[in-house]
């Protein structure tokens, strides 16, 4: 049968040593990527003709970005998962995803506002990518809210995965509405991100840095889902060979 | 005591009552219920309002009396005071009919639950959102805003507030099985409820510098109109959830 | 090499970025690790708790 992958995915002794074999085979990479990309980004790669070495709070900021919105979408697409097939183990991946990305997001947010105040004068701009980026925080912090206000794991999950679902439809609607904002009361952004002159010395490495984070991202989440999966089957016979090691 | 005896009768007769009607019938049957309901505790009904007026007097004393500093912050103030007098009210929104067995009587009635929360859902808005679109004008006024201003308040309110319950319903729900859940249901409502502020406060700017509003405000049907469509859906799917 | 340090002028922003975002990683590597050790142990006590007996 085709769905044998699909039903695979869902068995958690299964996904629970294909986790545990997979780590360094995104964790390696992971580092070995993201050194690159500082060396890349710090060494090789030119001042800015116009914001000089200051443009390389780049290399960090803009992964962090990335990871805040790329782990949401994880979170609420595996929630949805959980939410319709009644998958243990996506609800699992669902929780494990909201740290990891709150943290990203603070630092997307103190990143940000290190790179505005030497761009800007200020610390702090009404940026609608700085505002996306704050409400964004809110809403994982919601999330980890709501998770921790609930004693029942299954409870938890199910609740949790509703409000990551309702929150990715918000998402575009929040970040349109930002721009919109944003657009009515100043002149737009000084600082662009995705200037399409980016010689491929300094791109080279932002891409290798973006890469890097992603698989940090699976690199981490792999470890988290098998604490999560291990708290959510009581009594498994699995476990004790699991954790017999 | 007498009171919640009588309080109580409606509220059995509610829920026998919907095993044979259609879905729609049944919607009907639970919003003039919560309405009843509701006119029975006058109290509870006007303190949204209530919190709404305090917190429109309090700009004027942090920020000056000065008409013309009010005006410019008149938006803001209206919409973040109508934000919070709504998100007052959610709490109640299902809590009396969970404790009690309601909401898992509706569950198990064979109705649609999708429909019966939506009612209750426009129950809210009927005893919040519009009063507070009525209220809106009179607080504008008194901070300075311009007579010509007062239809394009109360329909950008009236609209918004659709949006604002609803998304607020979905977080009710959520909440449902939280002890003290007021600060988390904040904590989840308020940032979905963002771009309403923005389209909200925006159109009340425009329509007391008597521009035109319609764009914000055709911006803020879309969300009423995406609301009515989709969070019913997660309501009831955060309320079962909640009631196993 | 002082040079490299100063980044320009830039290095009172630079570096602080460079900083945090190291600390978030090495975070974010320890709570995944710390929240495997714990619900490993957990799993264990709960096993030794049913005293042996098979589910």
């Amino acid at each position: 049968m085709a769905w044998t992958w699909f039903h695979r995915l869902g068995s958690p002794p299964y996904i629970y040593s294909l986790a545990a074999r997979l780590t360094p085979w995104f964790a390696w990479p992971a580092a070995a990527l993201i050194l690159g990309g500082l060396y890349g980004g710090l060494v090789l790669a030119p001042p800015d003709y116009q914001q000089g070495d200051g443009f390389r709070i780049i290399y960090v900021h803009a992964p962090s970005a990335w990871m805040s919105l790329m782990v949401y979408m994880t979170m609420a697409i595996s929630a949805g998962v959980g939410l319709i097939w009644r998958m243990k183990v996506a609800h699992a991946v669902a929780a494990s995803c909201a740290p990891v990305g709150a943290s990203f997001t603070v630092c997307a947010l103190v990143t940000g506002s290190l790179w505005g105040q030497p761009m800007w004068g200020t610390y702090w701009e009404w940026d609608p990518r700085l505002t996306s980026e704050l409400i964004l925080l809110f809403l994982y912090l919601g999330y980890m809210g709501l998770r921790s206000a609930m004693e029942d794991v299954q409870r938890a999950d199910r609740s949790s995965a509703v409000l990551a679902v309702v929150g990715i439809v918000n998402v575009p609607i929040i970040h349109y509405s930002v721009t919109w904002w944003n657009s009515l009361h100043q002149a737009p952004s000084v600082m662009k991100l995705a200037r399409p002159a980016m010689p491929a010395s300094m791109l080279i490495p932002l891409l290798m840095m973006l890469l890097g984070f992603t698989l940090f991202f699976v690199a981490v989440l792999l470890v988290r889902l098998r604490g999560e999966i291990l708290s959510r089957e009581r009594s498994a016979s699995w476990i004790r060979e699991a954790v017999s090691t | 005591m007498h009171r919640s005896a009588a309080a109580a009768a409606p509220r059995r007769a509610g829920a026998g009552a919907l095993a044979m009607t259609s879905a729609l019938a049944a919607a009907r049957l639970t919003l003039v219920r919560d309405l009843r309901l509701a006119f029975r505790k006058r109290g509870q009904l006007v303190q949204p309002l209530v919190f709404f007026a305090i917190v429109t007097t309090l700009f004027p004393l942090a920020i000056s009396p000065e008409l013309s500093r009010l005006r410019d912050v008149a938006p803001g103030v209206l919409w973040v005071a109508a934000l919070l007098s709504s998100l007052l009210a959610l709490e109640f929104l299902f809590r009396d009919d969970a404790h009690d067995g309601t909401l898992e009587q509706y569950a198990l009635s064979g109705q649609s639950l999708t429909w019966l929360l939506f009612a209750k859902t426009v129950a809210h808005w009927l005893l919040t959102g519009l009063p507070l679109a009525v209220m809106a004008p009179l607080a504008g006024l008194s901070l300075g805003v311009p007579a010509s201003a007062v239809p394009g308040i109360v329909v950008s309110v009236a609209v918004g507030s659709v949006a604002l319950s609803l998304i607020g319903s979905v977080g009710a729900a959520l909440t449902l099985g939280v002890k003290r859940s007021g600060a988390l249901l904040s904590l989840l409502t308020l940032p979905l409820s963002m771009p309403v502020l923005i389209f909200g406060a925006r159109a009340t700017e425009l329509s007391i510098k008597g521009g035109d509003f319609s764009a914000p405000l055709q911006l803020l049907g879309a969300l009423a109109v995406l609301g009515v469509t989709l969070a019913p859906l997660a309501t009831a799917a955060a309320v079962r959830i909640n009631l196993e | 090499m002082s040079e490299f340090f100063d980044m320009g002028g830039y290095a009172a922003y630079v570096w602080p970025s460079y900083g945090l975002t190291l600390i978030v990683v090495v975070l974010n590597i320890v709570w995944a690790r710390r929240l495997l050790t714990r619900s490993r142990e957990e799993a264990r006590r709960r096993l030794a708790m049913r005293g042996g007996g098979d589910t």
